[in-house]
């Protein structure tokens, strides 16, 4: 009989924390849970939680989903040094995905705007097309004006800041990457820190 | 049986990304150290944004080379211990989450260390303790007088009401134009000068083991601008020299008076500045009745070798680990 493969998903860029179990591409358990700020704390066990639940340890997992932002700095580098150091240790395949398209991922069918607040009227936003059965991405995952962003969208333009991923729609995708180098991986901060950008200024 | 215990310590609460892997809270195996001096050195100082993302970038590849320069597997560990903070907190919870992660791992058990404790263990790796001791903890943040009746028992004689004596000494580099971090410089500068300007001792006969420091920072600054507004010619090296003697003073002082009421069989100076020369010939010079350590200048500054020795001590000494809702705090108190 074949082993099955089994696949943890893990998101923190927003303040959701997300852990999915799938197994031979079903999930079979999930949690995506509103946090105060604490995913540091809650993301471990929450893991625990749940590899306890279906009989598995760290080590059976077979590969790692990372949600690598945009999103909360603090956030997705959570998730990403969890995924990193389970890769690195049980040397695992990682594969990385924009936080956004897992958003989008939650939605009805159709045009979607994903976003994640980024506050004085910004947010990190992206543009898929959400299908029956998976997602596509329309325009590439952006730190931009909330509003004229939106200005050029059509009005039934689905928009959703929040929502449960659908794991199978990403799987599906063409969106989730391999992470070449796991030592190396970094999120997706989308730009560089406010001291760089005053360095740079003349 | 097995009686070795071999302890995995993890420190990122600032701008170093460390993993050591240290046998019976003394034999260091390995203590790997990622710096990222020169990165904040162009900005005169730590960035905290900046050290979180650099701790995520090498964390796993501090491990990995930790792991191999000691010559173990994973499966070898017996705890994990990783400092919980006080520390910066975006770099603070790299460095946790790392640690639970081998811990949920491997089913190893995971310990949070205070940062002070580890500073105060480093002297561990070359000496044995024995109490009760006293430990003089200077560095940027740090300024405080330890007293301890045995292992992981710590009580606070005292502590800067104001500025910690690292902080003051980085900005009187400041002041003369000297590269970040200053502290080392002026230390550097102190040795070949003299104590001309004869600056206040803050708070010496204040009858308790409280420090100040900020007063005499401003004073000192103060003097700086008014000699450059006269065009009078500045002698650095004295200049520098006549600080390191006033703050020292005041150290070593407090230290002998705390000696003597506490009746210490050792003294330990822990923290970056106890890397500082001028304090070391002091300390030395004025005590020789009680033996006086610094940690190995490799310990002094922010290293995980120390956070594993602490980890040891504090698990022998309550046989109680942390569970996974561990968590990291920029504030935290010394237990
Ligand atoms: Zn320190």
């Amino acid at each position: 009989m074949r082993e099955s493969w089994k696949r943890l998903a893990i998101d923190t860029a927003t303040k959701y924390v997300y852990l999915s179990l799938v197994v031979d591409d079903k999930e079979v358990d999930c949690v995506y849970e509103e946090g105060l700020n604490n995913h540091s704390v809650t993301v471990i066990p929450h893991l625990w939680t749940i590899l306890k639940r279906h009989g598995l340890s760290l080590t059976d997992i077979d590969e790692v989903i990372c949600g690598i932002g945009p999103g909360s700095y603090t956030g997705i580098r959570i998730a990403v040094t969890i995924a990193k150091m389970i890769g690195y240790l049980n040397k695992i395949k990682i594969r990385s995905v924009s936080s956004l398209a897992l958003i989008a991922s939650s939605a009805e069918k159709g045009l979607t705007l994903a976003m994640i607040d980024a506050r004085r009227g910004n947010a990190f936003m992206g543009l898929f097309e959400v299908k029956n059965d998976t997602i596509m991405r329309i325009k590439a995952d952006m730190l931009d004006n909330i509003e004229e962003y939106r200005s050029v969208l059509p009005d039934d333009t689905n928009v959703v800041a929040e929502g449960r991923p659908d794991i199978g729609r990403i799987i599906r995708s063409k969106l989730v990457e391999d992470v070449e180098d796991v030592l190396a991986m970094v999120p997706n901060y989308l730009q560089i820190t406010e001291a760089e950008r005053n360095k740079c200024q003349p | 049986m097995k009686s070795d215990m071999i302890v995995l310590g993890v420190e990122t609460s600032c701008d170093e990304t460390s993993v050591s892997v240290v046998k019976n809270g003394k034999e260091v195996l390995a203590n790997q150290v990622l710096s990222q001096i020169d990165i904040h050195k162009e900005y005169g100082g730590v960035v905290p944004e900046i050290a979180s993302r650099e701790h995520v970038k090498g964390i796993a590849l501090v491990f990995d080379q930790a792991i191999k320069k000691a010559g173990i597997a994973y499966s070898d560990i017996d705890l994990v211990a990783v400092t919980a903070g006080p520390g910066l907190i975006g770099s603070l919870l790299i460095g946790i989450n790392a640690a639970k992660v081998i811990s949920l791992n491997y089913g190893i058990p995971i310990i949070g260390v205070q940062h002070i404790a580890g500073h105060i263990y480093a002297s561990s790796l070359e000496h044995e303790m024995e109490f009760p001791l006293l430990s003089l903890v200077v560095s940027g943040g740090h300024t405080e007088l330890i007293l301890m009746k045995d292992h992981y028992e710590f009580a606070k004689l005292g502590e800067t009401m104001d500025d910690a004596v690292g902080e003051a000494y980085d900005k009187i580099a400041r002041i003369i134009g000297l590269p970040y971090p200053g502290g080392p410089q002026v230390d550097k500068l102190a040795q070949t000068g003299t104590d001309t300007f004869n600056f206040p001792r803050p708070m010496l006969d204040s009858g308790d083991f409280n420090f100040s420091f900020s007063g005499l920072k401003s004073h000192v600054i103060n003097v700086f601008h008014n000699l450059r507004q006269r065009q009078a010619p500045i002698n650095t090296a004295d200049f520098c020299r006549s600080f390191q003697e006033a703050v020292t003073d005041v150290l070593v002082n407090k230290t002998i008076a705390a000696k003597t009421s506490y009746q210490v069989k050792q003294i330990i100076v822990a923290g970056g500045v106890a890397a500082n020369k001028g304090l070391r010939e002091k300390m030395l010079r004025q005590i020789t009745d009680v033996p006086v350590y610094f940690p190995h200048i490799r310990y002094c500054t922010d290293n995980a070798a120390m956070i594993a020795a602490a980890g040891y001590f504090k698990y022998q000494k309550t046989k109680q680990a942390d569970d996974y809702l561990l968590n990291g705090f920029s504030r935290l108190a010394l237990e």
